[in-house]
């Protein structure tokens, strides 16, 4: 779903009429995302940020054909509002709350799966296919349609590698914020056969952090798929101490496991780079990509 | 979040898991449970507690009395012990058992092991089944991996592993893990309590929200970003370099980068700029706690505005440093994104001699030039690291 994702698919804004909902709707049609509607259990308006607002989901899907939802819900209202998006036949769904219960992310991987859904999420800080769509909050500053896709737990530090590589010329094909969280929708490993098979993307930089074993996942997928486009990657965290989690839930060592040394390793040994810093992985970026920056 | 071991078998005993007989103490007066021999803990949340020294086997009163001595105020892994557990000693066959939030699964990981102990992790003994989040699965998986377990031992193991799932799920746990669980003729007991906690779901589970305010000190961190609503974590305790940072991610790599520059960042932050709502108070607490350290040197503020118009936050922080007289040390801001040029005019009239620049790198090169400014007398400073000449800097090459 997410490889033919473009301005013409009809997306919702659940919570439209919330601070954050009115204005990072505003900020996605003012990008290009066609918005067609939103929903709001709160207000009775009929109209936020340009676009009709409607009671339910059902309602918004029955009227606007929306395929795509981004769920503006606070943490602990976001599996009611993925319920409610699955139930009326939404098949791609972006959360962005954090501190979404992890039991309750268990109950909305599992009701994604049922019906055959996508799930970008918990705390998802959006994606875009620059130059289409964008869905979340992902700053347009740092968009730019280019050769790279991007995939990264954390918001702001993709933001900055983002940033950089645009400021050198080298803008992304596809970039998708699967969040910090431990249980989640899209894994990185379920992003490299999107990569992969994406005409647009050349090469592929993930922005990874300490904790969970995503990073080891893709680098299993990696070896699996046979490398043929370059990855590079961006482990933050390997300065974190040992049981203490820095602002992500999932970003939690014990032991080896889900650390700087066991990510590094994994993902080198399977063919990727990794750098230490963001300018290092900037440079490396702007060397192999010379003859595709605009 | 971990709790820590008296805590998590509090919980356990509250689920109908037995636990020993046991005392959590903070200082050296100590009444001792039982007639010995003891164990005294360190009560930290880190694994390999025993490898590091951190649990002491005792046959005296004297010998409690010297390990809590000893290991008070210690640093285990870099956490400070605050106190410690003495228990008596349990004896019995050693076991593993853990149920966990599986990720992938969407569902739980039931993980057993006829060897308990340390390194359980590292030897390949244990065996885990994947399972649906619900006690009944748990239960069924459990039985297929104790089959081995003698038929008068089975029982009271999947009692425990009953217990333990319901509990995982009644207070949405990421992980339940009994290390050794002691096994005998009289039954089973944990021996040791790993539970970590879930702080999204804090809110909605009162008994976990108790045990972490009952104790501000060992979850400080925690206490911290329940109450101010953002993240705060204090790190090296000789730490020099400020952090008022946005973004878990970068704010991460902004450590590891000053750490491997020779700088020694002393705090973690992800202030969330989108909250402050036109108000410096947000900046003042972070102002507040970070200058109360006597090793600062330098503040570093790093804001990437995807969202946030850095005009607005500009005059936020002039605010914020203006009403902070213990701030006697230079900053350096690195402001990027919405409303940049707007900023960084506002801080040059506010905050004149203030180095505000919309390039990280050349923020990161003030900050080392700070710390290893010879003004500082006294103290060794390790040089910054050589770079290739490619400016590269990748891993292991």
């Amino acid at each position: 779903m997410i490889g033919t994702l473009s301005r013409s698919t009809p997306v919702i804004v659940q919570g439209i009429t919330g601070r954050m909902g009115r204005t990072h709707a505003a900020l996605m049609r003012a990008y290009g995302t066609n918005i067609v509607g939103g929903t709001s259990t709160r207000t009775e308006a009929t109209e936020a940020a340009g676009v009709p607002v409607f009671a339910t989901c059902r309602d918004a899907v029955l009227a606007t054909g929306a395929v795509a939802s981004v769920a503006m819900a606070p943490p602990l209202e976001t599996l009611v509002a993925v319920e409610e998006a699955l139930a009326a036949g939404i098949r791609l769904i972006v959360t962005v709350a954090e501190g979404v219960p992890l039991h309750d992310a268990v109950k909305i991987g599992r009701a994604v799966r049922r019906a055959g859904a996508t799930w970008i999420g918990a705390s998802s800080p959006g994606l875009a296919i620059p130059g289409e769509l964008k869905l979340g909050f992902l700053p347009d500053v740092c968009l730019r349609p280019g050769p790279l896709a991007i995939m990264s737990k954390s918001g702001t530090l993709s933001y900055e590698v983002g940033y950089r590589l645009a400021h050198e010329g080298l803008g992304q094909s596809i970039w998708v914020g699967v969040g910090g969280d431990s249980v989640k929708g899209l894994r990185f490993a379920d992003l490299l056969p999107v990569f992969l098979a994406d005409d647009r993307t050349h090469g592929i930089v993930l922005v990874g952090e300490v904790g969970g074993s995503e990073e080891e996942e893709c680098a299993d997928a990696l070896v699996r798929l046979g490398v043929c486009k370059p990855l590079y990657a961006l482990i933050a965290g390997r300065e974190a101490k040992e049981g203490v989690s820095m602002g992500h839930a999932g970003a939690l060592v014990f032991g080896e496991a889900g650390s700087f040394a066991s990510k590094t390793r994994r993902l080198k040994a399977a063919g990727a780079r990794v750098f230490s810093s963001i300018e290092a992985l900037v440079q490396a970026c702007v060397q192999d990509f010379a003859a595709l920056r605009s | 979040m971990l709790l820590i071991e008296a805590d998590g078998k509090a919980l356990l005993a509250e689920h109908g898991v037995a636990v020993p007989e046991g005392v959590l103490v903070t200082d050296t007066q100590v009444e001792l449970p039982g007639i010995g021999p003891w164990m005294v803990k360190a009560q930290v949340p880190v694994g390999g507690r025993g490898k590091l020294g951190g649990v002491v086997r005792c046959s005296s009163p004297a010998d409690v009395a010297a390990a809590v001595g000893r290991l008070l105020g210690a640093r285990l892994k870099g956490h400070q012990v605050e106190a410690c557990l003495i228990e008596q000693v349990i004896t019995g066959e050693e076991r593993y058992l853990a149920i966990m939030v599986d990720a992938a699964s969407y569902g739980l990981r039931v993980i057993y092991s006829r060897q308990g102990g340390v390194d359980i992790e590292q030897s390949g003994a244990a065996h885990g089944r994947l399972c649906a989040a619900h006690p009944g699965a748990a239960k069924e998986a459990l039985a297929e991996l104790t089959a081995n377990e003698p038929d008068a031992w089975r029982g009271p193991i999947a009692a425990v592993g009953r217990k333990l799932a319901n509990m995982l799920i009644e207070r949405e746990l990421a992980l339940a893990e009994i290390n050794p669980l002691f096994v005998s003729a009289s039954g089973c007991v944990a021996g040791d309590a790993k539970l970590v906690v879930d702080l999204g779901a804090v809110e909605r589970q009162p008994r976990i929200a108790a045990m972490i305010a009952a104790r501000p000190a060992i979850y400080a961190d925690a206490n911290r970003k329940l109450l101010e609503g953002f993240d705060y974590v204090d790190l090296d305790p000789a730490g020099e370099i400020g952090l008022v940072t946005t973004g878990a991610g970068l704010s991460m790599m902004l450590i590891d980068e000053l750490t491997a520059r020779g700088s020694k960042p002393l705090n973690f932050c992800d202030i969330r700029t989108s909250q402050m709502r036109g108000s410096p108070a947000r900046l003042m607490r972070v102002l507040e706690w970070i200058t109360a350290r006597p090793s600062l040197r330098a503040v570093l503020v790093n804001i990437f505005a995807g969202i946030t118009d850095l005009a607005e936050f500009a005059g936020l922080l002039a605010a914020a440093m203006e009403q902070t007289p213990g701030l006697r040390v230079p900053v350096v801001a690195r402001l990027v994104g919405r409303g940049a040029a707007d900023a960084l005019r506002i801080l040059a009239e506010r905050q004149p001699g203030m180095m505000v620049t919309e390039d990280l790198d050349e923020a990161l090169g003030r900050i080392d030039a700070i710390v290893s400014s010879s003004s500082w007398p006294g103290l060794a400073r390790p040089s910054t690291p050589s770079r290739g000449a490619d400016g590269r800097d990748e891993v292991g090459t």
